[in-house]
């Protein structure tokens, strides 16, 4: 039996290039990557495992996901660890937060010659890597509800026994999302949109697993979720009764991104990660285990079932600087309305 | 009647003051620990605001959802003790369970009863009578408030009630007294030493809820100071300023801590569980039927709805072996911390027995019992994080030490409340045989302690399991794929879309804390009885 040393870097980019030609290493030869992510993403449910099925089978390294209960706790809890961190990639970020973590000085730029994206904009950031993203938009139940309102103002304008349940934007990404598509539609004029959505306005809760569970128990007419959650009612359940509202002036984006850590020693294989991480196969578990869409066209295709989901064009984006400065402004008018 | 001598059982003393200033030595460690941190990090400011409509507001909402849980638990009591039925046993074990329930849980379960598409509105709409969404806001708040913490507190009366001495029972039997006389000389006086530590267990739960307060109270118009807290830490990371928030709250919570666990009881007579039963009067026997039958429809609703909401997806989960792995780690854990606590309770329950004329050190031993419930616990989670950096350990590995003694300090308050008043009972009581017969501290609890205090030890227990169990705080930081319990299993289900894997998970966990809260006591009891 061949001892195969994996003390360079050189050698586990060789193994990389090699595939699955690559011998088995020896387990403690080899170097293992950290990548702390959101716990649904690391759950046995989620494309966690599969991601490290893929890239195992091809990096002569161990790849461990450690989960914190969001995002944003994934990045304080490193925060919280400085250098000493173990985390060699936090992955899970997104357009509203990119900010937030580029105020803490972590991470380091990918360097990677990333490939023609297919989303809703030009991404052209050095620090962090688009994987998936989708779009926010209300669900709805089409055996109680015939015609969804197709704009904000047609909501408002319901009678107040239609109830629609939110997050809580300090503790939700969709939260945090109303708030911004609001914002990216009527600026200004924002808070009168709140003023109107108030009385509809069942609940507000600290995250979206409350809330869709309000929604599925019949509490709430329309719960705010993303244009793909009918997709695994459909995939996973083979059930079509729940469909996204489309909103005519367009719905708000979420790029969930993964960036490197300075700190990490792990550097060339925390790249090597991402860039499998945007190739059809790293691609292809996220579609139907995290129910966003995909970067770029996944092994195998996207399923069918996505096809149903609305066209959610114009996609809106705001600025992630204007983002980050004026988060909690945003959130404190919107709050006043809801007080 | 005269004191207990100062010098007496410098053992338990001491034992008891090493056990308080432990508690509030790691509290305050915690607090320290997190302030440091905030010191590196430079804040991007922070956006709480309405700091002082926010105490007015919590604090508003615990004082009615107190005194409101005191009054439904007082009711619920005297009517369980005065009437036999089958099942009774069972009713008394269930009334604890949806205090210790994951708040989600317990918020679907009231949904379910109370909601837009619940039991209530299906049972009215023939008569066109549906209340709609009634049940959020602040009405909705204290309703779960008194649901889950009136049942606690006559699960505690219950017991109290049952300790009235027989011989007290007959006195008052051959003086015919009248149902209001026999509540006012007899009951409230056994309920009156339980009163103080249960309406301050109950006001910092009540001021500290999060996620039903957030759920239930429709939005940021019913919040409390806990959610500020949260806010500070996530979104701003403002580490100094959410220590600041803690130590706010901590002050406040203490203004209702401290008398309250200064009060001396009222003496109450205190003797082995009466077995004697004497019902009312047949026509307050009817009334009280009616009376048990509606607050146990309100109490116990929730509940049934939870169970059979998951009773038919739980085939699923139990082949999934992320839910045996979870299932064995919240059983370790809350066993070991079910322990732990009701060995601190006993400890400092001991050194407060021998302090009834002292009200400062009563503040002393009583103010480390609830401090814990007065930390938030984001507070909590992230200070013990920091903690274990410091102490050089991955979170990983002290992460089921973590659990073990968060959870058991969560639960010390409950069961205190349980364990505190019977053993000052029996001090006063019998102090004075003990001294003059010389036994020693050791003899005194086999002797005396251990057979009289069966029951309130095996519900003290039974609490602090359960409440391990249900407990989503400090798991939330320290919870990986790896290492899981039931309730972060459930939420994490819940997380994607797999809402019928969560209601089994939660009729799961109903099921454990119902057999724990029927089978620990049954065990004590068993045990306690064998050495009489």
């Amino acid at each position: 039996m061949r001892k195969l040393m994996i003390a360079s870097v050189r050698t586990s980019l060789c193994a990389v290039v090699l595939g699955a030609l690559a011998l088995p290493a020896i387990a403690q030869d080899n170097p293992t990557l950290t990548v702390y992510t959101y716990d649904a993403f690391a759950a046995d449910w989620g494309p966690g495992p599969l991601l490290k099925e893929g890239f195992e089978a091809q990096c002569a390294c161990t790849l461990d996901f450690v989960s914190a209960d969001d995002s944003i706790s994934a990045l304080r809890r490193a925060q919280l660890e400085g250098d000493a961190t173990e985390a060699d990639i936090i992955l899970g970020l997104d357009t509203a937060t990119i900010g937030e973590g580029m105020a803490t000085a972590l991470f380091t730029e990918h360097q990677l010659d990333l490939p023609d994206f297919d989303i809703p904009l030009e991404w052209t950031d050095e620090v962090f890597v688009p994987f998936d993203y989708g779009y926010f938009a209300f669900v709805y139940d089409t055996q109680s509800i015939a015609t969804p309102p197709a704009s904000f103002e047609e909501l408002i304008a319901l009678p107040q026994d239609f109830k629609i349940v939110i997050q809580d934007p300090r503790s939700s990404t969709p939260g945090l999302g109303l708030i911004l598509w609001i914002k990216a539609l009527y600026g200004d004029e924002a808070i009168e949109i709140w003023e109107g959505l108030a009385p509809h306005v069942l609940t507000v809760t600290t995250g979206w697993s409350e809330s869709y569970d309000l929604f599925l128990s019949g509490e709430a007419d329309m719960v705010l979720s993303y244009t793909t959650s009918p997709a695994y009612h459909l995939i996973a359940e083979g059930e079509d009764r729940y469909r996204a509202a489309k909103f005519d002036a367009g719905h708000y984006t979420q790029i969930e991104v993964a960036g490197i850590l300075a700190s990490s020693p792990n550097q060339e294989l925390a790249r090597a990660f991402l860039a499998y991480l945007v190739t059809p196969e790293g691609q292809a578990p996220l579609p139907e285990t995290n129910w966003m869409y995909p970067v770029l066209e996944p092994t195998g295709g996207l399923n069918p079932g996505f096809a149903e989901m609305i066209d959610p064009q114009p996609a809106l984006l705001l600025d992630a600087d204007e983002v980050t400065a004026n988060t909690r402004a945003w959130i404190e008018e919107a709050f006043s309305t809801l007080r | 009647m005269a004191g207990i001598p100062t010098t007496w059982r410098p053992g338990r003393r001491y034992v008891g003051a090493s056990v308080a200033a432990t508690v509030a030595i790691l509290i305050a460690a915690l607090l320290i620990a997190l302030w440091v941190a905030g010191q590196r990090f430079a804040s991007t400011g922070s956006s709480v605001t309405g700091i002082g409509y926010l105490l007015v507001t919590s604090a508003t909402q615990a004082a009615l959802s107190t005194l409101l849980s005191i009054l439904a638990g007082m009711v619920l009591a005297w009517t369980l003790d005065r009437l036999r039925f089958p099942g009774r046993g069972v009713v008394i074990g269930l009334l604890s369970t949806a205090l210790v329930m994951p708040s989600l849980v317990v918020v679907s379960g009231l949904l379910a009863i109370w909601g837009r598409n619940g039991w209530v509105n299906f049972l009215l709409a023939p008569f066109g009578l549906e209340t709609g969404s009634s049940i959020f806001g602040l009405g909705g708040i204290i309703a779960a408030h008194v649901v889950l913490n009136g049942a606690f507190s006559a699960r505690i009366f219950i017991d109290r009630l049952a300790a009235i001495p027989t011989e007290k029972l007959k006195l008052g039997r051959s003086l015919g007294l009248g149902p209001l006389q026999r509540f006012a000389i007899i009951d409230f006086p056994a309920l009156a030493a339980s009163i103080p530590g249960v309406a301050a267990t109950i006001f910092l739960l009540c001021f500290t809820s999060f996620p039903i307060v957030l759920t239930l109270g429709g939005g940021p118009a019913n919040q409390t100071f806990e959610v500020a807290i949260y806010q500070a830490v996530r979104l701003d990371f403002d580490l100094g300023a959410a220590v600041n928030l803690a130590i706010v709250q901590l002050v406040v919570c203490a203004a209702i801590i401290i008398p309250a666990s200064t009060l001396s009881p009222a003496a109450t007579l205190f003797g082995s569980p009466g077995r004697m039963h004497w019902p009312e009067r047949p026509w307050l026997t009817g009334i009280q039927q009616i009376v048990l039958t509606i607050l146990l429809a309100g109490f116990l609703a929730p509940l049934i709805a939870v169970l059979g909401e998951g009773f038919g997806a739980i085939s699923n989960v139990l082949t999934q072996s992320g839910f045996w792995r979870a299932t064995a780690t919240s059983l370790i854990i809350g066993t070991l911390s079910a322990l732990l606590a009701v060995a601190l309770g006993l400890a400092l329950g001991m050194a407060r027995a021998l302090q009834a004329r002292s009200s400062l050190w009563r503040a002393v031993l009583g103010f480390p019992v609830f401090a814990y419930l007065a930390v938030p616990a984001v507070v909590l989670s992230l200070g013990f994080f920091l903690l274990a950096r410091l102490t050089g350990l991955a979170p990983t590995a002290v992460a089921p030490l973590v659990l073990i003694l968060s959870n058991a300090l969560l639960a010390l308050p409950f069961v205190f409340a349980t364990i505190a008043p019977p053993l000052e009972a029996l001090t006063r009581r019998h102090h004075r045989v003990i001294r003059s017969l010389g036994m020693s501290s050791f003899r005194q609890w086999s002797r005396i302690e251990w057979p009289l205090l069966g029951q309130p030890i095996g519900y003290g227990l039974a609490v602090a399991f359960v409440f391990s169990l249900g407990d989503l705080g400090v798991i939330s930081l320290f919870g990986t794929s790896e290492f899981s319990t039931l309730p972060w299993l459930m939420y994490r289900a819940l997380g994607a879309y797999r809402t019928n894997d969560a209601e089994a998970i939660a009729a799961v966990l109903l099921i454990v804390s119902i057999a724990a809260f029927i089978l620990i006591p049954k065990l004590f009891e068993k045990l306690t009885n064998a050495r009489n």
